[in-house]
């Protein structure tokens, strides 16, 4: 170093003293600040040393440079990122997918149950009306059984009904995990 | 930022405008990586991490922001990142602390082999993180204060400011003890 007293520059030159080394300090005002210069020591020191560090930084700071096959790295990072986000795009869908299909499988076994037993309810009571006109003595005859028997007859018919009706949602693959037929 | 470039997003043609940002930026993404982490392998990943970022983030880029400090913003996040995963070391911040100034001492009066280099890039890991990041960017760029303003997101007087102390601050610590015993 230039100044072994390490005394500071002129202040109100500070500033400009370094632009001056940086070579950013407009044409004016680099006159005066040489001007300056040249009357006074303590900057010229405190300048040289400025300019040395700079030179010293500017030869010391490493300057690494990216290696070559940087593109062809990055290219390769992207395409196992893009295989990465369509794997992630396909299990999406087919949980998606998967979600909708028991969705629509679930309301569809609603939707078969409640028609089932509509259907069952409808057939009992045309059963129960077209009874005493198919069979014009069956009223009498019900009437002449026991009740014990009865309630068989009569159960007997109705569990017939459903088993019918629960055949034909069967048939229609309305029941989950249960299909009959083609 | 690039005409085609900008042209491409605006079109909403990401792929095309990625592959311009690339050799764009690269470079760039790469020496601001390097003045944070101060190694060249570890800039180099974070350059291509930042990369995978954008290509990722491209397509919700909404201009509002200029590019460049867009880019520079993912990179520094980047590299903080990669900072916080680092097991911590002894920090050297505040210059005043004790164990800063300790190895400063150690440092400008160590062995007479040392060479000049090493002992002055010594010194510049002596400077608080912001002083040493930006020594080392304006040297990589060529002593650019808009490069550094624009890759540091700070204002360009910012930047000359802290330049000048860090520099102030090296010329300080490279003065051979005896002097600044003086």
């Amino acid at each position: 170093m230039n100044d072994p007293t390490l005394l500071p520059p002129c202040a109100e030159f500070e500033f400009d003293l370094v632009e001056m080394v940086d070579g950013t300090l407009p044409a004016e005002r680099a006159r005066t600040t040489r001007a300056h210069l040249e009357g006074c020591a303590r900057c010229r020191a405190w300048q040289a040393d400025y300019a040395r560090l700079d030179a010293g930084l500017m030869a010391a700071l490493p300057r690494p440079a990216l290696l070559a096959d940087f593109d062809a790295r990055l290219q390769g990072r992207l395409a196992a990122e893009t295989r990465r986000a369509v794997g992630a795009d396909l299990r999406t869908q087919v949980e998606s997918d998967y979600r909708s299909l028991v969705d629509s499988l679930r309301s569809g076994a609603r939707r078969s149950v409640l028609l089932s037993a509509g259907t069952m309810a409808v057939a009992a009571l045309g059963a129960a009306i077209l009874l005493p006109v198919v069979w014009p003595g069956a009223g009498a005859a019900l009437a002449a059984l026991d009740p014990v028997q009865r309630a068989t007859v009569l159960g007997g018919i109705g569990g017939a009904v459903a088993l019918a009706a629960l055949g034909w949602s069967a048939m229609q693959g309305a029941l989950p995990g249960v299909r009959l037929g083609a | 930022m690039d005409a085609g470039i900008e042209e491409h997003l605006a079109a909403g043609r990401h792929a095309r405008a990625f592959d311009l940002v690339v050799p764009a930026f690269r470079d760039r993404v790469f020496r601001l990586a390097y003045s944070i982490l101060k190694d060249r392998a570890a800039a180099e990943d974070a350059a291509q991490e930042t990369f995978v970022r954008i290509w990722k983030a491209l397509p919700g880029f909404d201009g509002r922001a200029q590019l460049g400090t867009w880019i520079f913003a993912i990179t520094r996040n980047t590299c903080l990142m990669e900072l916080r995963r680092r097991r911590p070391t002894v920090s050297f911040d505040d210059p005043d602390s004790a164990e800063a100034q300790h190895a400063a001492a150690a440092i400008a009066t160590g062995p007479a082999e040392d060479p000049e280099r090493e002992n002055l890039l010594r010194l510049v890991d002596t400077l608080p993180r912001n002083q040493q990041e930006a020594v080392r960017l304006f040297y990589l760029e060529d002593r650019s204060y808009e490069a550094v303003a624009e890759q540091l997101d700070m204002p360009l007087g910012t930047v000359k400011n802290l330049l000048h102390r860090a520099r102030k601050r090296l010329m300080e610590l490279a003065q051979p003890a005896e002097v600044k015993a003086a």
